[in-house]
């Protein structure tokens, strides 16, 4: 099964017990693969969130098994999924949630710093980034000097620093207008294919849509599509 | 430390704050401390420096030397036991003297003591007072920095016996007088509590052994009288204790409200962090790693407000008046500056139980 870098199988999350009992997500099964660009679509409530939570390893799934990067994460412990999370996801939160005292530079040293190792080539890595990225001039500036649109790309740039297997964004546009949310999935896209890694993007933004591959519809924690 | 270097140079003026705070909680440590340890030799500087370990008291006097008196044959019997190194005999008693020649009255604390015993005084000017001839005394210095001279005369209110300085010591005082060393007959003649005592007296019996023979010793304690430490025997002295526990209860305190104060700081400043915590948790930064960060803020600023304190404290002692009853030495800095980094560190756990709640699925699905 080469290739397969994210696979869900009958994956199920119920929330509570007895007459309390949410079926966030029921019996999904879904395989991303290398260089794919996902989109999640969904009403409010449908099981988004709760989704990309089990993808990303902060949440364990109720029944079904999880595959990432053809490790089983299913049964693995709190301090495992941490290592896991660390070494083979990378995450772009909705408002980027960057450290506020750390230099955009820090920003992605602290992801090899988390590991345990910080050297002269992380920082040649982390400046290669964000030159990449066109945040070169911006390496040692606070995040509260950066423009949103700037910041999500800082949170790009620190995604991809762990060199990670999948890249987890959780509606990345949320809180930029839609030409600069155009911008940043577009910028998301081409790092993710000319880096052959997978990505799911959380959406709201039907206009983004045409930049991924595929687009998954989930509704009341059913996937169609 | 990474994190944790980093936030304390972005927010300067928060942890400068708190620092403040913490130097001034130090320093009043430190100065509190500085000012019991003044005010004990002070109150009782001829108990600590006497080379006695324990002291043989009558049974019924409390433990305090002016209701004291035993019988001169006791020493012998003291002496006698094997555990026993040394043993000398002490007669105590507080008296007013007056200066001959001017109207000048003087509080001072009498102890008698064979003059080339192992009690005698270190004297510093003149000479020492001779064990057969009446009526010389050896006073503490502070006698001298209040006026008083060698060959000076001094008379006792109550029996009118006069006595004259023909030399001085030092660091002689107790229950904040200065005292006066004569021979154990002079003190006899001026002890009113003795008029009805036939037998040749004394006040206590001061002892030089290990204190593993204590046992021993006690069990063999000629009848009517009892042992005590050197310990026990400052506590007795009128006002040491209560002085003495005033300040090491304020000290006591102060320890608690630097605890409390960081305790708060960081737990506020934490919960503040909450969503920023959720976020590293998600990233891949575990409890451990976390804990170590606040940590060790804690101790980069608990260590530099103590050192700062430190510091300050000497100036402070730079300037302080000359009488001012001031004695720190290294070794309770020491002590001090560990026990206030213990407490500050302990203060922390609170934020570190708090970071170990937090999970790291609140960084999915929130606006900021
Ligand atoms: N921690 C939770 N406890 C109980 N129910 C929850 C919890 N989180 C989410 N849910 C429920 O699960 C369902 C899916 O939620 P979520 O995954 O947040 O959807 P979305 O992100 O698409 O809005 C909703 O009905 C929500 O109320
Ligand atoms: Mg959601």
């Amino acid at each position: 099964m080469m290739g397969e870098k994210l696979l869900f199988e009958n994956v199920s999350k119920i929330y509570g017990e007895g007459d309390n009992k949410v079926i966030a997500l029921d019996n999904i099964s879904l395989n991303v693969k290398a260089g794919e660009f996902v989109a999640i679509v969904g009403p409010s409530g449908s099981g988004k969130s709760t989704f990309l939570s089990i993808a990303g390893a902060l949440l364990s799934p109720s029944k079904g098994r999880l595959l990432l990067d053809d490790e089983d994460i299913t049964t693995l412990s709190p301090k495992e999924l941490t290592r896991v999370r660390l070494e083979k996801i990378g995450f772009v939160f909705q408002s980027s949630n960057l450290v506020p005292y750390l230099t955009v530079r820090d920003q992605l040293l602290l992801l090899s710093e988390l590991l345990g190792k910080q050297d002269k080539k992380t920082v040649k890595k982390a400046d290669e980034l964000l030159s990449h990225l066109g945040l070169g001039h911006r390496a040692n500036h606070l995040p509260e000097a950066l423009s949103g649109g700037e910041r999500q790309r800082v949170a790009i740039a620190r995604s991809l620093m762990n060199d990670p297997e999948i890249i987890l964004a959780d509606e990345p546009t949320a809180s930029l207008d839609s030409k600069r949310g155009r911008d940043v999935v577009e910028m998301l896209a081409h790092e993710v294919k000319s880096r052959n890694k997978a990505a799911i993007m959380v959406t709201h933004d039907e206009r983004m849509l045409d930049l991924c591959d595929r687009v998954v519809n989930i509704t009341d924690g059913k996937v169609f599509g | 430390m990474f994190l944790a270097i980093r936030e304390l140079k972005h927010s300067k003026l928060r942890y400068l704050l708190i620092g403040l705070i913490m130097v001034l909680v130090a320093l009043l440590v430190f100065i509190i401390s500085g000012l019991a340890n003044g005010l004990s030799s002070d109150n009782a500087s001829s108990i600590q420096n006497m080379k006695a370990d324990y002291f043989v008291m009558e049974h019924d006097s409390k433990n305090k030397l002016n209701r004291s008196i035993i019988s001169m044959e006791k020493l012998d019997e003291i002496r006698a036991s094997a555990d026993v190194k040394a043993a000398e005999g002490l007669g105590q008693m507080m008296i007013t003297l007056n200066k001959i020649g001017s109207s000048e009255k003087t509080d001072v604390t009498i102890f008698a003591t064979d003059a080339s015993g192992i009690l005698a005084p270190k004297v510093i000017e003149g000479t020492n007072y001779d064990n057969k001839k009446q009526g010389e005394v050896v006073a503490d210095r502070s006698l001298k920095e209040v006026g008083y001279k060698l060959g000076d005369s001094l008379k006792d209110d109550l029996s009118d016996k006069v006595f004259t300085i023909v030399g001085f010591t030092e660091k002689q005082s107790y229950s904040h007088s200065p005292v006066v060393y004569m021979n154990v007959k002079g003190w006899q003649e001026i002890n009113p509590a003795l008029k009805n005592q036939e037998k040749d007296s004394i006040s206590t019996i001061a002892v030089q052994m290990d204190s593993k023979a204590e046992e021993n010793v006690r069990e063999s304690l000629p009848e009517g009288v009892t042992l005590i430490s050197k310990e026990e025997s400052l506590q007795s002295i009128p006002g040491y204790k209560e002085e003495q526990g005033t300040l090491k209860m304020m000290i006591a305190f102060l320890f608690v409200i630097a605890g409390f104060v960081l305790a708060v700081f960081f737990y506020v400043i934490t919960l503040q962090k909450t969503n920023q915590f959720g976020v590293l948790k998600a990233l891949g930064a575990n409890t451990g790693y976390l804990a170590k960060s606040i940590v060790g803020q804690v101790m980069l600023l608990a260590v530099t407000c103590i050192a700062i304190s430190v510091a300050l404290t000497y100036g402070v002692t730079l300037i302080m008046p000359e009488g001012m009853p001031f004695e720190l030495s290294a070794d309770l800095v020491i002590k001090y500056s560990v026990l206030l980094l213990v407490v500050s560190v302990l203060g922390s756990l609170l934020s570190l139980y708090r970071v170990a709640k937090i999970d790291a699925i609140e960084a999915i699905g929130r606006v900021s």
